[in-house]
């Protein structure tokens, strides 16, 4: 809604300058000197700091680097990643979070903004209350979500032992069936709120009429959504889905805190091996973490690029 | 909303209710959990994990804060994040500014190559700066700590104010062009007092980030007496794992200014981290 907003107004007054500035003194125009001065910091740092590492990364994925000795290894580091079963392992770990915890994410996101939009009491208090966990860091969502599956005397196992279902109790995180599982829903605890403010935002910027004439025609409220609330909100949704996919391609915190990779490989992500072939095994080499990192960095772009062709819409995606 | 708000047909009232109940115990509970152990002793938690707090133990956060370096820790995060929020706000915004404003050639291009970082997995960076670092002796140190944090938060700084700031009419801009101002006299005495709310909702945002940030942090900062919150809390928790009272009350510690900044700031912050996910 705030960026329809903004990119009108946006070429409202880029418009509206058009036809009333004077071409001697424009007050579109600056000399160099000027933008440079508001430009450069920040290009400055965006190249010191962020354009130049990740060169630098994929330039040392052809190198093997121990301290200060550089050894050119050609694509000996890639062939060595295709063979290595822990980065595939990774790999497919992640493409399971990135693919299908976003569902999970959007659809919650959705029910719980539709729960707010059907005229709930307190719905402001709750819309807050919903959003709080987005702004815990992982750190604090990972330790209180080890406590929440802590074997003895967590909430899960707790409940679970009360409804007398002690044969469901598990070591949620030790448990190589279900660590991968137990940690999704976490992820998905922190970010449900965001997806539910997100897609409330969209919901009461649909046209009022639609839905008012649909109530006339006593459309039922599954029929609602499925054939008016849905379709029309599916840009939002899909933004959604692409924004949560980027994030979870980069999940590296919560898993890190909260199994270390483990157990038996079943929650590394390609996030965490990286930083464990980078600075936690004592292998000495960044030239393999950076070769991880480059191929990482391919897909996360290409992925992005093929989800915005997919989801095409006249609307571009943005993050 | 609207007065006569469509209630589902398919559930009954009492059902939607419960359901909402559920959730929100399901995202405030652990929290109230957590609010419960940081003033109770371990002995006290390892009794029963359930139970209200009686006494409450306040000490428990003095002991945190002197004997268990929390204070280090505390005071770390907040000189390295309210210094890099200052700079990447006043450089993004001057950024953002030319960005939104001039016509140049280049602008969008600019623009692009500044918002694209945004989808970077942060290791294709990570293990270029830990060396670049290293070499510049700015390794495992407060500084360099915070050169990084401005660099990671800069694309969406420039992504939000941009927005923002397109927003001003350029009426103003004119009248103040006629008035004589120069061009740093209109970014600082027009843009930046307009564009205030703008500039307060990426302030919070930017320091709610960084005040969460884990991965540059652990891999940055080596030295007990460097770390930010995040990292120390973590390697508190690896050196005292059963003491729950404790790592509560840091964990406490650590979330408060957060809380805080959300009970003042909440609409502000919420626009401001959905921003641009809207459609």
């Amino acid at each position: 809604m705030a960026t329809i907003t903004s990119l009108r107004g946006s070429q409202a007054a880029r418009a509206v300058s058009a036809s009333s500035a004077a071409p001697a003194t424009d007050p579109r125009q600056a000399s160099w000197p000027v933008l440079a001065i508001f430009i450069a910091p920040a290009l400055l740092i965006y190249f010191g700091l962020t354009a130049y590492p990740a060169f630098r990364t994929i330039f040392d994925s052809f190198f093997t680097i121990e301290g200060l000795e550089r050894i050119p290894v050609g694509l000996a580091n890639y062939k060595a990643l295709l063979q290595d079963e822990t980065f595939w392992v990774a790999v497919r770990n992640t493409f399971i979070w990135a693919f299908v915890a976003p569902i999970l994410d959007v659809a919650t996101g959705l029910l719980l903004a539709l729960a707010l939009y059907a005229g709930v009491p307190f719905a402001r208090f709750l819309r807050i209350a919903w959003f709080t966990p987005v702004l815990l860091s992982y750190v604090v969502v990972a330790i209180l979500w080890m406590w929440i599956y802590n074997y003895d005397w967590g909430v899960v196992n707790v409940v679970l032992r009360g409804l007398g279902l002690d044969a469901l109790t598990r070591s949620w995180l030790g448990d190589p069936n279900f660590a991968l599982a137990s940690v999704i829903v976490t992820h998905a605890w922190k970010w449900a709120g965001f997806n539910m403010v997100v897609c409330l935002a969209a919901i009461h910027s649909l046209p009022s009429e639609v839905l008012e004439a649909s109530e006339l025609d006593n459309c039922g409220w599954g029929a609602k959504l499925r054939h008016i609330i849905v379709p029309m909100l599916k840009p939002t949704l899909l933004n959604l889905y692409v924004l949560a996919f980027i994030g979870k391609m980069k999940v590296f915190d919560l898993v890190w805190i909260m199994t270390g990779g483990g157990p038996l490989w079943a929650t590394e992500t390609v996030s965490t091996y990286v930083y464990k072939r980078a600075f936690n095994w004592n292998t000495f080499d960044l030239g393999y973490p950076s070769a991880i990192a480059t191929v990482w960095f391919g897909v996360v772009c290409a992925a992005v690029i093929i989800l915005n062709r997919i989801f095409r819409s006249k609307d571009r995606l943005e993050y | 909303m609207r007065a006569s708000s469509p209630m589902p047909r398919l559930f009954g009232r009492g059902a939607l209710a419960l359901v909402i109940g559920a959730y929100t115990v399901y995202t405030l509970g652990p929290f109230l959990w957590l609010a419960t152990m940081s003033v109770r002793t371990t002995g006290e938690i390892s009794a029963d994990h359930y139970a209200w707090p009686r006494p409450f133990h306040w000490e428990q956060f003095r002991i945190a804060w002197v004997d268990s370096d929390f204070a280090t820790y505390f005071w770390n995060s907040a000189i390295v994040v309210v210094s890099a929020v200052a700079v990447v706000t006043l450089v993004g915004a001057a950024a953002a500014h030319a960005l939104a404003r001039y016509r140049f050639r280049g602008n969008r291009l600019i623009y692009g190559i500044l918002f694209s970082s945004i989808i970077f997995p942060p290791q294709i960076t990570l293990i270029s700066l830990y060396q670049i670092l290293v070499d510049y002796n700015l390794y495992n140190s407060l500084i360099g700590l915070t050169l990084v944090y401005i660099s990671l938060q800069l694309p969406l700084t420039v992504y939000l104010l941009e927005g923002f700031f397109a927003r001003i009419p350029q009426d103003l801009f004119d009248a103040a062009k006629m008035d004589g101002y120069g061009d740093i006299e209109i970014f600082r005495r027009i843009v930046l007092p307009i564009g205030m709310p703008a500039i307060a909702t990426t302030l919070i945002l930017n320091f709610i980030q960084l005040w969460n940030e884990f991965l540059f942090a652990v891999v940055l900062i080596t030295d007990p007496e460097k770390r930010t919150l995040p990292i120390g809390i973590r390697a508190f928790m690896g050196d005292h794992f059963q003491d729950i009272g404790m790592i509560a009350a840091g964990v406490m510690i650590s979330v408060i200014p957060v809380i805080l900044a959300y009970a003042f700031f909440s609409e502000k912050l919420i626009r401001g981290m959905t921003a641009g996910a809207v459609k």
